[in-house]
């Protein structure tokens, strides 16, 4: 990988991330011509106060002015106070963004490992039982809403068996010593992760099944099974570190799709992540806490891109000369 | 007299496409002395790579394949497949055409190489860095990804690594196709020089006549799958009987002669799919000397009565008219 | 009209007549595309059908006002009640209607943007090729499911608001595969020797480049339909949309919010939940039928 490969792409992800935080303007101050009409579900603001939020949210003067102070602050991270809990906006996201990470950070990896573990074996042996099995399952997988994943989860294990709790991050009131206490959240973490997972299992196996079978015709393959490699060697050592190429990308844009996963995942289990204010943000008009969100979400697929842009030039030496 | 190296015997190959079955080699015998070279010619289409795959059964699994092929007198269609993998590279190596895409492009040239011998538990001592040197291509290109070579330098490459298990057989599929013709001239003198020095046998497959007179001690012409034509080299090189073997030593350009570069002459028409061949002798509908009974009679070699070693599969020849 | 452009446009619509049944005949030899086919009849009759099954006004609140909350499946109400009485069947007869609706909408939206952009980018060259490149991988690069949020809440909250921002978000891909193809179709002999002939760019691109690559939108937007309606169900999930109107992700909300779930009254948020599994399956089964169809390379598939 070349610096100028890799400056190109940071570069890139700057400028994308620029244009949401004007787009991001753009909606809220120009498409929406009276955000405060959605404060506090349209409870009517006294002239004063009406006056003091005008300020405080910097709407005052010209579009330009507004862009301005709106500009500033957001390179100070601020993103003024929450409508519902009046609270500053990136006090209330530190607050839950650890519990969002934990989630939609397992997983990630659970989802991209086991999807591409099965979307390998799948494309490798085309036509096979497994692969009529799994891509069966995946394309239902692939059909169903996380949430309702959730909600299937909750009423017949959580609920039947009362192996699993129904919701929260940790049993409220419990004394715990450290351990007791990591245990009780990861026990609390099972079944959205479940949901989570099982949410987007089914289109990364696909993608890689598909990348699989693309792979598959090449030449070197051949070349491979000609030198005397056993069929697991030709896949591992040729057909694998191809078939990844393609996918790579795909799936750092899926990254995308578990994020936004996660509101709902969150909102079937109370689990108090981002998620979970995303929709309650939803459910109160909250303007200021939505934007802020939207911008975190944008900025968090745009690294997962930047990052999968590095690892495919580590894994295709051809990019040096491409770029 | 010693077991040839390799020895094919009725060897029939057909694809199982969606389109139906595909006979891409109709009945094959060849037979390949220690240290000797046969050239395998004909047009494209013909049936050479499938023939060449068909030896260390590199086809797809749903091809048919019968008949047998026989290394050093074992038949590696009835083998195990550890067996088979024993024999692969470590007996018979193939040189692909480096044009296409037969190396990996994400592995280095070096653990390509290095692979090869490793898998058959070969170490050699002056390593990957002594096959390059031996090809010309310098130690340091063991760290080069396939994308940095150029065609020549991938097909030395190749070269090198088909050597990498010292086998008996090299297999050339068109090793020199698709470079210019002065790269070509430095590969196939290369290709000589390796072949005299390690006493090797080969396959040298081509569809470009001009090249076999270089290389090859005996020369099969192929053409929709069967050999029609084939004898020692520099006998055959000299006067081809059949037709077809006329027809495609005339297509080609002779080298100094623009006239005959502009305006090749020999073969009409286009070579018949394998789909949909023509009955009796399968060159028939191209053939300029084609009499009546070509349509209907098929035609096997037979020995030309003059020369012992040269067989032709025409009605014309070997008295099968009669 | 001439008499020579009747025989023309004729001709025309008996090859696409021939055509659409050919990819029928063809349907009927792939196993999962027909099972698709089927299931999307199944639905769109289904939808058809609801006046026949329930009254439209089993979905007003008054409805439920004399019936028990939460009861389960019974003769009257087959599939049980909701948490204010309404019945379930009811509402989901009449939310398949609105789930088809948005999806097919959101996807006419995103199919008219990626087409026009794809087609744009693909045809033209230098500046206008890449802005409009720029302006899709913005698309392609943001997350879908906040940007729709975040627009539904400033636009507004209506099905049809909400068919329009879905729409609005899904496009970025097909402009992607449509640019694709334009750029291998214009490489054509036929389409350089239209433009050697001086034929306008509107004339090539409708004479030669869009027949070429409607197959492919076809397949493609079968494709944004099933991701559509998961989208909007999503949407609806969390708290857009219409409660007296409710699409089957409506339901699921309902089904959540009115706690249906702790006491498991399965009758409520089973069947939305397996009929969007269903007809996202159908679309999905369908559309990869269809570009199998198509484009012959990816057989086996
Ligand atoms: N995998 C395959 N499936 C079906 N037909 C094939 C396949 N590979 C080659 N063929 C057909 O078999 C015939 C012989 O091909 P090939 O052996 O590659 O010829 P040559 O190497 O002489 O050019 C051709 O008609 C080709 O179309
Ligand atoms: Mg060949």
């Amino acid at each position: 990988m070349s610096w100028r490969y890799l400056l190109k792409k940071v570069g890139g992800a700057f400028l994308t991330m620029a244009v949401v935080v004007v787009f991001n303007f753009f909606l809220f101050r120009i498409v929406d011509r009276d955000p405060l009409a959605k404060y506090r579900g349209r409870s009517k603001l006294t002239p004063e106060q009406r006056e003091t939020m005008i300020r405080r949210m910097g709407l005052e003067g010209s579009k330009w002015d507004q862009f301005v102070v709106y500009v500033k602050s957001v390179f100070r991270l601020d993103f003024g106070r929450s409508f519902d809990s009046t609270q500053p906006v990136l006090e209330e996201i530190k607050m839950r963004l650890p519990a969002t990470l934990l989630l939609v950070g397992v997983s990630t990896l659970l989802t991209i490992f086991i999807g591409l573990y099965i979307g390998t074996k799948a494309g490798w042996r085309r036509g096979s039982r497994f692969d009529k099995a799994s891509t069966s399952a995946s394309m239902v997988l692939y059909s169903t809403p996380e949430f309702f994943f959730g909600m299937l989860l909750l009423a017949f294990v959580a609920g039947r068996t009362g192996w699993f709790p129904t919701g929260g991050l940790r049993t409220v009131g419990a004394d715990h010593d450290f351990v007791g206490n990591i245990l009780d959240r990861l026990h609390h973490l099972v079944l959205p992760m479940l949901t989570l997972t099982l949410g987007y299992l089914g289109s990364y196996a696909l993608i890689m099944r598909t990348s699989m079978i693309e792979t598959l015709g090449e030449d070197y393959l051949v070349t491979a099974r000609a030198k005397g490699l056993k069929d697991s060697e030709v896949m591992s050592r040729h057909a694998v570190p191809n078939a990844l190429l393609p996918s790579v990308s795909l799936i750092a844009i899926s990254c995308g799709y578990i994020i936004g996963g996660a509101i709902t995942t969150e909102t079937v289990f109370s689990y108090p992540g981002l998620g979970l204010a995303t929709a309650n943000a939803i459910q109160n008009n909250d303007l200021p806490m939505l934007q802020a969100l939207f911008m975190l979400a944008s900025a968090a697929v745009i690294l997962f891109n930047l990052i999968a842009d590095i690892i495919y030039a580590f894994l295709d030496p051809r990019v040096k000369r491409v770029e | 007299m010693t077991t040839p190296v390799l020895q094919v015997n009725e060897l029939q190959v057909s694809y199982h496409a969606h389109s139906g079955v595909v006979p891409a080699v109709r009945g094959v015998d060849l037979e390949i002395a220690h240290g000797e070279t046969l050239g395998l010619a004909g047009e494209s289409g013909c049936g050479k790579s499938t023939l060449a795959l068909a030896l260390l059964r590199l086809l797809p699994p749903t091809t048919k394949v019968t008949g047998s092929i026989l290394f050093a007198g074992k038949d590696i269609l009835t083998m195990r497949p550890g067996e088979v993998r024993a024999i692969r590279w470590a007996q018979a190596s193939i040189i692909f055409q480096g044009a296409q895409h037969v190396l990996n492009p994400v592995r280095t040239i070096g653990r390509q190489i290095d692979e090869a011998s490793e898998t058959h538990g070969m170490n050699r001592s002056g390593g990957v860095a002594e096959l390059l040197e031996i090809v010309g291509l310098g130690a340091r290109r063991a760290k080069d990804y396939p994308h940095e070579l150029s065609g020549g330098q991938k097909q030395r490459a190749l070269i090198a690594m088909a050597l990498a298990c010292d086998p008996m057989l090299i297999i050339a599929d068109e090793p020199t196709t698709a470079l210019d013709v002065m790269i070509q001239a430095q590969i196939l003198q290369m290709l000589e020089e390796i072949k005299r020095e390690r006493g090797l046998s080969m396959l040298f497959i081509t569809h470009d006549l001009s090249v076999l007179s270089q290389i090859a001690d005996r020369v099969a012409i192929m053409y929709a799958g069967r050999v029609i034509e084939v004898g020692a080299g520099r006998d055959l090189l000299r006067e081809f009987k059949h037709p077809y073997s006329i027809a495609l030593a005339a297509s080609f350009p002779v080298i100094g002669d623009t006239a005959s570069r502009r305006n090749p002459r020999g073969l009409v028409g286009d070579p018949p799919s394998p789909n949909d061949l023509p009955s009796g002798c399968a060159f028939h509908p191209r053939c300029s000397v084609a009499i009546e009974k070509c349509r209907s009679t098929d035609v096997v070699l037979k020995s030309v009565s003059k020369s012992m070693d040269r067989r032709v599969a025409c009605l014309h020849f070997g008295g099968q008219s009669d | 009209m001439k008499n020579s452009d009747r025989l023309i446009r004729a001709m025309i619509w008996d090859r696409r007549r021939r055509a659409f049944f050919g990819v029928l005949r063809e349907l009927r030899h792939d196993r999962p595309g027909f099972i698709g086919l089927l299931l999307l009849t199944f639905f769109g009759l289904f939808a058809l059908a609801a006046p026949l099954i329930a009254d439209r006004s089993a979905l007003l609140a008054a409805s439920g006002r004399n019936n028990p909350d939460l009861a389960a499946p019974s003769a009257k109400f087959l599939f049980g009640t909701d948490e204010i009485g309404r019945d379930v069947l009811a509402q989901l007869v009449w939310g398949s209607r609105v789930s088809l609706f948005i999806g097919l909408f959101a996807t006419l939206v995103a199919v008219v943007i990626g087409s026009v952009v794809g087609l744009v980018a693909g045809y033209a060259k230098g500046k206008v090729s890449a802005v409009l490149l720029a302006i899709d991988d913005f698309f392609l690069v943001v997350p879908f499911l906040p940007l729709a949020i975040v627009l539904a809440v400033v636009l507004g909250r209506s099905p049809l608001t909400l068919a329009i921002v879905i729409g609005f978000t899904s496009w970025a891909g097909s402009a992607r595969l449509i640019r694709a193809q334009v750029l291998t179709l214009r490489e054509r002999a036929y389409v350089e020797r239209a433009q050697a002939l001086g034929a306008g760019s509107w004339h090539v691109i409708r004479r030669h480049v869009l027949p070429g690559v409607a197959p492919l939108i076809i397949a493609n937007a079968t494709l944004i339909v099933p991701v559509a309606i998961l989208t909007e169900s999503t949407l609806s999930f969390l708290g857009f949309g219409d409660r007296l109107s409710p699409s089957w992700g409506k339901l699921l909300d309902g089904a959540q919010s009115s706690g249906s779930i702790t006491i498991n009254a399965w009758w409520y948020f089973l069947p939305p939940g397996l009929c969007i599994i269903g007809i996202v399956l159908a679309f999905t089964m369908l559309g990869r039928a269809l570009e199998r169809i198509f484009d012959p390379r990816l057989r086996g598939r």
